[in-house]
């Protein structure tokens, strides 16, 4: 019976699967130099691959017949960060997810300043309503004045993107 | 000694330029901003604030000295939160809130302050001078190491910080070598053999370190807010400062002793161990525990508390960049995210910074006294200021968060993929953090991964392909003990244990003893 933490089960599978993909990469899609080397550059990916393979069978082995050790004292000396035990609301974090992927697609096609400010607005809409309209103006200085702050004081080149149109 | 004073006038003469008295100045404003908002910690912080140099077209000098501001002002910064609202901005501020906060709720919030203040202070320039002496003795030591020692050097420098993150040395490592496999991805520089591009040619030149650096730290913390915006309702207990700051005649007899424990025992974890500033400060109230003349007092809000611990996450802040400067070994996960930044700027820290380009370091040594000077002259007039920050909502600073983020990868490489690769590693973070699986030694993987390759691999060319050459060299086999040690060290309490049932002798744990 496993023993351990749904989330160590999960991790720990995930964390095989990659070590054990890693390895076969290594092995199988390095090519040859042309010239041959004491350490070829499939060598290092190859002990990385063989270390991590090794670690997450003991990870696995850990997760899912004993418990892992959690060494409170020894957390308490190296100052470990919290754990986070609380739930995932996925709802929640879906969201905002889908606000972000958004905002990368539009990055580029809206710009700078329009896809900030729809993804700002997004973002309020999906998190906290209370103060629709301070958080309006909030949005509003905040992505246009980062915009106008970045390209003119700083000179930095952002994504104009519908701006042009108005010849912004 | 001529040595010294000679780069000493260099350096304040490289640090005293009116762009990098700004820089250092915007620094440690922004540092002490990222120290005091809970949702931000200073490796966060250090990472959005990477592109700005980049974009700015900064010389490695001028982003050194903001970086170095940056993280010198989230020190102080996150006790100013830990003693008035019991929120610690970072890690290396937990402690501080034991006493502390206790102290700021029997009225003493000000001397606190102010004992955490000039804690800071003198330990940030006892690790400065510090690094001003010994720095140049340590570099002359490295020039002699070969390929070798430094593979071994990294080998140890990687186990030891990882055998420190986190609670499970398992898990530790492998964030360590995931962090070394994603350094893989890219085109090999000795072979030009690309490898782990899947034939993309946007991996040619690897995962840039800024986007998993901002996507593991910026967008994680995201995510986690997001949890901890469903947890908390309501705003903490902030605590007013009544009466003067000025500590009494009584506490300043109190403050010298664990003000002194606490810096030196902080150097010698950040600049010695190279563990970073949070290990310091437990370390400190530990000592404080064992030798502070109030120690039964200890817990209950007295001056010690604060000014050890506080000392101490100082005192190692500035020790680590000893190795940072001097090796090119980071020893926690900001230095390690200034170590990647200073590489993107075409600098190569290690034994040659000191001879090749003494403006650089003694510009940042300079700057660092100055900057401890500003930090005590903002603080604490400023803490009103500081204060009024956490009444900006949670939701609001996560969304500003993702903003900036957005921004900082953007502006580095002006591609549009590099933020779906951060939003991923935001996720891959987020799937971390709910392992309880530490995030910073990927970091440290990724900046050190390329390099220590390109070491071993040197190394075996010195020795025509023999591994004899890691054993033999006496330098290079005393790092690689250290290695082993590190990661072994918590199963050696069975070693005994196994000889005992081995034998057949002794009746259980009390012949042990």
């Amino acid at each position: 019976m496993a023993t351990g933490k749904r989330e160590d089960r999960i991790a720990s599978v995930l964390v095989a699967l990659f070590s054990v993909a890693f390895l076969m990469g290594a092995f199988f899609t390095i090519k040859k130099p042309i010239y041959p080397q004491q350490l070829g550059p499939d060598g290092f990916p190859k002990a990385i691959g063989f270390l991590m393979t090794a670690l997450s069978i003991i990870y696995l082995f850990q997760a899912f017949l004993g418990k892992i050790k959690d060494d409170a004292k020894r957390a308490e000396i190296i100052g470990a960060e919290e754990k986070l035990e609380e739930k995932t609301n996925f709802k929640l974090m879906g969201l905002v997810l889908l606000d972000m992927v958004a905002y990368a697609l539009l990055f580029v096609p809206l710009g700078f300043a329009l896809s900030t400010l729809l993804a700002l607005l997004v973002g309020i809409l999906i998190l906290d309503r209370k103060h629709l309209i301070r958080d309006l103006i909030i949005s509003v200085v905040g992505s246009f004045g980062i915009y106008f702050a970045f390209t003119i004081l700083l000179r930095v080149e952002l994504p104009r993107g519908l701006l042009t149109l108005v010849g912004l | 000694m001529d040595y010294v004073i000679h780069n000493v006038v260099l350096g304040f003469s490289v640090a005293g330029t009116p762009i990098n008295l700004l820089l250092a100045f915007v620094g440690v404003f922004m540092g002490t901003i990222i120290g005091v908002l809970p949702g931000i910690g200073p490796m966060t912080g250090t990472a959005l604030l990477i592109p700005l140099a980049f974009s700015l077209n900064m010389n490695p000098t001028s982003a050194i000295i903001l970086m170095a501001g940056i993280y010198y002002g989230a020190m102080y910064g996150g006790s100013t939160t830990s003693i008035l609202v019991n929120t610690p901005g970072e890690s290396s501020s937990v402690v501080t809130c034991i006493d502390g906060n206790k102290m700021a709720k029997n009225g003493r919030a000000g001397p606190a302050l102010a004992a955490a203040a000039i804690g800071s202070f003198i330990a940030g320039t006892f690790a400065t001078i510090m690094l001003m002496f010994f720095g140049p003795l340590l570099a002359q030591i490295a020039l002699h190491f070969g390929p070798p020692e430094f593979f071994a050097l990294m080998v140890a420098g990687l186990t030891v910080v990882t055998s420190l993150a986190g609670r499970s040395i398992v898990k530790a490592l492998i964030s360590t070598l995931f962090g070394l496999a994603i350094a893989m991805v890219g085109i090999d520089l000795q072979s030009s053999v690309p490898r782990f591009t899947f034939g993309n040619v946007r991996f040619m030149d690897g995962i840039e370190f800024l986007v998993v650096a901002i996507g593991l730290f910026a967008i994680t913390e995201v995510f986690v807010n997001l949890i901890e915006m469903a947890k908390k309702e309501g705003k903490p207990d902030l605590i007013k400062i009544k009466g003067g700051l000025m500590l009494t005649k009584e506490d300043w007899k109190h403050f010298w002793p664990s003000c002194w424990r606490g810096t030196i025992s902080g150097f010698f974890v950040g600049g010695v161990a190279g563990a970073g500033a949070a290990v310091a400060s437990f370390v400190s109230y530990g000592l404080e525990k064992k030798a502070g003349k109030r120690r039964h007092l200890l817990g209950t809000g007295i001056i010690e508390g604060v000014a050890g611990p506080e000392s101490a996450n100082n005192a190692a802040a500035g020790g680590s960049l000893i190795h940072l400067l001097c090796l090119g070994i980071p020893g926690s996960g900001t230095t390690a995210i200034m170590l990647g930044a200073l590489i993107m700027l075409g600098l190569q820290p290690g034994p040659l910074l000191f001879t090749q380009q003494p403006q650089f370091v003694w510009g940042l040594i300079a700057s660092m006294y100055i900057g401890n000077v500003m930090l005590l002259v903002l603080n604490l007039p400023l803490v009103g200021m500081w204060v009024k920050l956490l009444d900006i909502p949670q939701y609001l600073l996560t969304l500003f968060i993702v903003l900036f983020s957005f921004l900082g990868v953007y502006t580095a490489n002006n591609a549009v993929e590099d933020l779906f690769i951060m939003i991923i590693f935001g996720l891959v973070g987020f799937g971390f953090k709910k392992a309880d699986i530490p995030a910073a030694p990927v970091i440290l993987g990724m900046v050190l991964g390329k390099m220590m390759e390109e070491k071993m691999r040197q190394s075996l060319v010195i020795s025509d392909g023999s591994y004899a050459i890691f054993l033999t060299r006496p330098i290079a086999l005393f790092f690689l003990l250290l290695a082993v040690v590190s990661i072994t060290n918590p199963y050696w309490k069975y070693v005994p244990m196994f000889f005992r049932k081995l034998f057949g002798g002794g009746k259980g744990k009390a012949a042990a003893v």
